[in-house]
C-alpha cells in the first residue's frame, strides 16, 4: 500500500512538473555571484529577481510564467563561457548577464553561435563593436559617456590639465582609451596616467603621483572596491582637486565603503536612484524593501534587462530568440508605456543604448543630481 | 603489467570515447576542460610528484603555450605547427628558468616560480602590441585536419582525447625509462641518487622543463577550446588550482593528477544544484580529503586497499607460535 501511495504521489508530482514546464518561458541569468565581481553581480542579480517576480505576478510573458535559472560564474571568464553554453543547452531562449566585460567578451561568442539574444550589464566599448547581432546593453558603453565628461571638464570646471586613474582590465582599459582620446580632442592635457591592478589594496603611490603631477582634476575609472580605496587615500593625502568618475564612482556601494571620503565626488551617471523620477523612486523603494539595501546602477540594469525581454517578446507575439533579437535592434521604449525600463531608452543596430544622463554629486553620503544631460 | 591494470586502461579509454555521447554541449565542454587540465597537472606531477620540486609557475607556462598557439593560428599557421612551437617555447623557457631557479629547492623554489608567474602575467598584459593587453585575444580558430573539422564541440572533444592519450602514453613510457627511474630516485633520496652517479641537477632541470612543456601543450589546447585568452586567466590562482589537482588526486601516482583534475573541474559543476552553497561544500570536501589523507585520494585508496586485504600469514609461523 505504502509503495502504491508513493508511486501515485510521485506520478502526480511528475505530471504537475510536466504541465508547469509546458507553460513556462525559460530565461537564464549568468552573473558574478562569487569572486571579485560579486559586489556588482549580486546587485544585478537581485535586480533581475525583483523584475522576474513582478513579471510572474502580473501574469508572466504572453501569459506564460517565467522559469528563471541563475548561474554563478565565480567572476571567471572561462566558467562564464561554459555556463552560457549550459543555459542554452537547458533551453533558455534569452540570456541576462554577465556584468564584468572580460567575461562578456568571451561568453557572448557562444550566445552568438547559438543565436540567443543576450542582455548584458557590461560597459566596455569593445562589446558592441564586434558586429555581434545578439548582444544588447542595458546601459550605454563607456565610449558614449566620455565626450560628455570631456565637455564637462573643459567648460564647467575650466581645467586644462587632468589626471586619470584606471583599472587595468578589459573594463578599465576600454574606458581609459576612450577618455584619453576624448579629452585630447577637447584640447586638455593628460598629465598623469595611472593604471592599477584588480583588487589593489594600496593606492598611496597612485594618489601621490597624481598629486605631484599638477593635475587640476582627476578622472577615476576603477571598479567599486578600488574606487572606494582610492577616494579614502585621496582624503588622507589631501588631494584637493575635483574627483570625477562615471556611474561607479558615486554608486551606493562606493559610498558605503568610502564613507565620508566619498563626499564631493562627482560622476556622469546614466542610471542613478537619485534621479528625480517617480518610476526610479518606486523601483528604489521596492528594491530596498525586499533586499534591505539601496540598489545601484547594476540593480537597475538587471531590472531593465529582464523587462526588456518581456516587452520585446510580447511585441513579437511568440517566444522566438531570433525575432526577439530583430525587434530590439532599433527599438525605443517609452517609460510611460513600458514602466519596466524606468527611463526612456533606445537601442541602435549594434545593441548600443541611448538615454539621458545625469551629473551626480555625493553630498552628505547621498547621491544628488546636479544636472540632467540629454541623450546622445 | 597485471591483467587488472590492462583491463582498467581499456575500460578507461572506452569510457573516454563514450563519455560525451548523448551529452549536452556544456558537459562536453567541461570534459574537454578536464582533459586539458589533466595534461597540465600531469606535467606538474612530474615536477612535484616525481622530482619532488614545488612549482607555482604552471599557469604561466600554460599562458605562454596558449598565447604562442593563439598568435600563430590567428596568423594563419596550422595548429600542428603552432603546438610544436608552444611545446618548444615552454620547454626552452622552462630550461632557462630552471637553470638559475633550481639552485634553490622546495618552498624557496615555490617563491621563485611564483615571481615568474607574476612576471609572465605582467608581460602578457603590458606588451599590448603583441598580446592585446588586458583586452586579450578573441576569435582563435579551432584546428581543421583535412575533412575533420573540430569547430563543433564533439569533434573538438575527440581531438582533445587523442592529444590526452598521446601525452599520457608518452608520460607512461618516460616513467618506465631510465629517466623515470632517475626522477623517482631523486625524490626518494637525492644524496643517494647522486652517490650512484646520477647528475641530480640535470635530472631535476629536465623534469622541470618537461613538466613545463606539458603545460605548454595544455595551453595550446585551451586557446582553441575557449577561443579567447586574456592575461587574467593565467594568474597565480590557476597555478594554485593545478597544484591542488596534483595534491588532491595524489602526487607521485600516475592517475593522481587525472583524478585530481576531475575533482577540481567536475565536482563544483556537479554540486551546482546546491545553489549558493556549492563552493562551501566543495571547499569542505577538499579540506576533509587533505586532513584524512595528505597523500591525496589515490593515497587514501591505497591505504584502504592495504587495510582490507587479508594478510597472508605463513602457516609454519602460526604453528610455531602455538608451540
Amino acid at each position: 500500500m505504502k509503495r502504491r501511495v508513493f508511486a501515485g504521489v510521485s506520478l502526480s508530482v511528475m505530471m504537475m512538473a510536466m504541465s508547469a514546464h509546458a507553460e513556462t518561458v525559460k530565461i537564464a541569468n549568468i552573473a558574478e555571484l562569487s569572486g571579485p565581481g560579486a559586489a556588482a553581480g549580486s546587485v544585478w542579480s537581485d535586480g533581475v529577481d525583483l523584475a522576474i517576480d513582478e513579471i510572474n505576478a502580473q501574469g508572466g510573458i504572453l501569459g506564460m510564467q517565467v522559469d528563471m535559472s541563475k548561474y554563478d560564474t565565480q567572476t571567471d571568464p572561462q566558467v562564464s563561457r561554459a555556463l552560457v553554453q549550459k543555459a542554452i543547452d537547458e533551453g533558455a531562449f534569452a540570456l541576462l548577464g554577465t556584468v564584468y566585460s572580460s567575461s562578456t567578451v568571451v561568453n557572448m561568442l557562444v550566445a552568438q553561435q547559438n543565436g540567443i539574444p543576450q542582455f548584458t550589464a557590461s560597459e566596455a566599448p569593445s562589446i558592441t563593436q564586434k558586429g555581434n547581432p545578439y548582444i544588447f546593453r542595458t546601459n550605454w558603453g563607456a565610449q558614449k559617456g566620455m565626450p560628455k565628461i570631456a565637455t564637462y571638464l573643459k567648460d564647467q570646471l575650466g581645467v586644462s590639465k587632468v589626471a586619470v586613474a584606471w583599472a587595468n582590465t578589459e573594463f578599465g582599459k576600454g574606458g581609459h582609451d576612450s577618455f584619453v582620446e576624448n579629452v585630447k580632442a577637447a584640447g586638455l592635457d593628460v598629465v598623469a596616467d595611472v593604471p592599477s591592478e584588480q583588487g589593489q589594496a594600496d593606492f598611496s603611490a597612485d594618489v601621490l603621483k597624481i598629486k605631484n603631477s599638477g593635475a587640476e582634476a582627476v578622472f577615476i575609472y576603477l571598479t567599486q572596491e578600488e574606487a572606494a580605496r582610492f577616494l579614502m587615500e585621496a582624503v588622507k593625502q589631501g588631494l584637493d582637486i575635483p574627483r570625477i568618475g562615471d556611474s561607479v564612482l558615486t554608486s551606493e556601494k562606493v559610498i558605503d565603503l568610502a564613507g565620508p571620503a566619498a563626499n564631493g565626488a562627482k560622476s556622469h551617471a546614466a542610471l542613478t536612484i537619485a534621479a528625480d523620477d517617480p518610476l526610479v523612486q518606486e523601483f528604489a523603494a521596492k528594491f530596498s524593501k525586499r533586499f534591505g539595501y539601496s540598489p545601484d546602477y547594476n540593480g537597475m540594469k538587471g531590472y531593465i534587462g529582464a523587462y526588456t525581454i518581456k516587452y520585446g517578446t510580447e511585441m513579437v507575439g511568440e517566444v522566438n530568440s531570433q525575432k526577439l533579437a530583430d525587434v530590439v535592434h532599433g527599438l525605443c521604449l517609452d517609460a510611460n508605456t513600458y514602466p519596466g525600463v524606468l527611463i526612456d531608452m533606445c537601442w541602435d543596430d549594434v545593441g548600443e543604448v541611448s538615454r539621458q544622463s545625469y551629473m551626480v554629486e555625493v553630498k552628505d553620503g547621498r547621491e544628488t543630481v546636479s544636472e540632467v544631460l540629454p541623450a546622445n | 603489467m597485471t591483467a587488472f591494470r590492462i583491463l582498467f586502461l581499456i575500460t578507461f579509454s572506452v569510457a573516454l570515447l563514450l563519455a560525451p555521447i548523448g551529452q549536452s554541449n556544456y558537459i562536453i565542454y567541461i570534459l574537454c576542460s578536464w582533459l586539458i587540465f589533466s595534461i597540465s597537472a600531469m606535467g606538474l606531477n612530474l615536477t612535484l610528484g616525481y622530482a619532488g620540486q614545488i612549482s607555482l609557475a604552471q599557469a604561466a607556462f600554460m599562458g605562454i603555450g596558449a598565447y604562442v598557439t593563439a598568435l600563430l593560428t590567428m596568423a594563419g599557421v596550422h595548429w600542428l605547427v603552432a603546438v610544436f612551437c608552444s611545446i618548444s617555447a615552454t620547454f626552452l623557457i622552462g630550461l632557462a628558468l630552471g637553470y638559475p631557479a633550481l639552485r634553490v629547492q622546495h618552498h624557496f623554489l615555490a617563491f621563485v616560480t611564483l615571481a615568474f608567474n607574476a612576471l609572465v602575467f605582467l608581460v602578457l598584459r603590458n606588451e599590448e602590441w603583441l598580446t592585446g593587453g588586458s583586452l586579450g585575444l578573441v576569435g582563435i580558430p579551432r584546428p581543421v585536419f583535412g575533412p575533420f573539422d573540430t569547430m563543433k564541440q564533439l569533434p573538438f572533444y575527440y581531438f582533445t582525447v587523442v592529444c590526452f592519450l598521446v601525452t599520457a602514453g608518452a608520460m607512461a613510457w618516460m616513467l618506465r625509462s631510465p629517466w623515470g627511474r632517475a626522477f623517482k630516485a631523486l625524490r626518494e633520496n637525492p644524496i643517494r641518487a647522486n652517490s650512484l652517479g646520477l647528475n641530480t641537477t640535470r635530472m631535476t632541470l629536465l623534469a622541470f622543463a618537461i613538466g613545463s612543456s606539458m603545460a605548454g601543450l595544455a595551453g595550446a589546447l585551451q586557446a582553441p577550446l575557449v577561443q579567447f585568452i586574456e592575461p587574467g586567466s593565467f594568474t597565480l590562482i590557476l597555478s594554485l588550482k593545478i597544484l591542488l589537482m596534483v595534491i588532491v588526486g595524489g602526487s607521485g601516482y600516475f592517475f593522481g593528477p587525472i583524478l585530481g583534475a576531475a575533482l577540481v573541474v567536475l565536482l563544483p559543476e556537479m554540486l551546482r544544484f546546491t545553489d549558493g552553497y556549492y563552493l562551501i561544500i566543495y571547499a569542505l570536501l577538499v579540506l576533509v580529503v587533505m586532513i584524512f589523507s595528505p597523500q591525496g585520494l589515490l593515497g587514501l585508496g591505497r591505504k584502504l586497499l592495504i587495510a582490507m586485504k587479508p594478510r597472508k600469514e605463513r602457516g609454519d609461523l602460526k604453528q610455531g607460535a602455538q608451540l
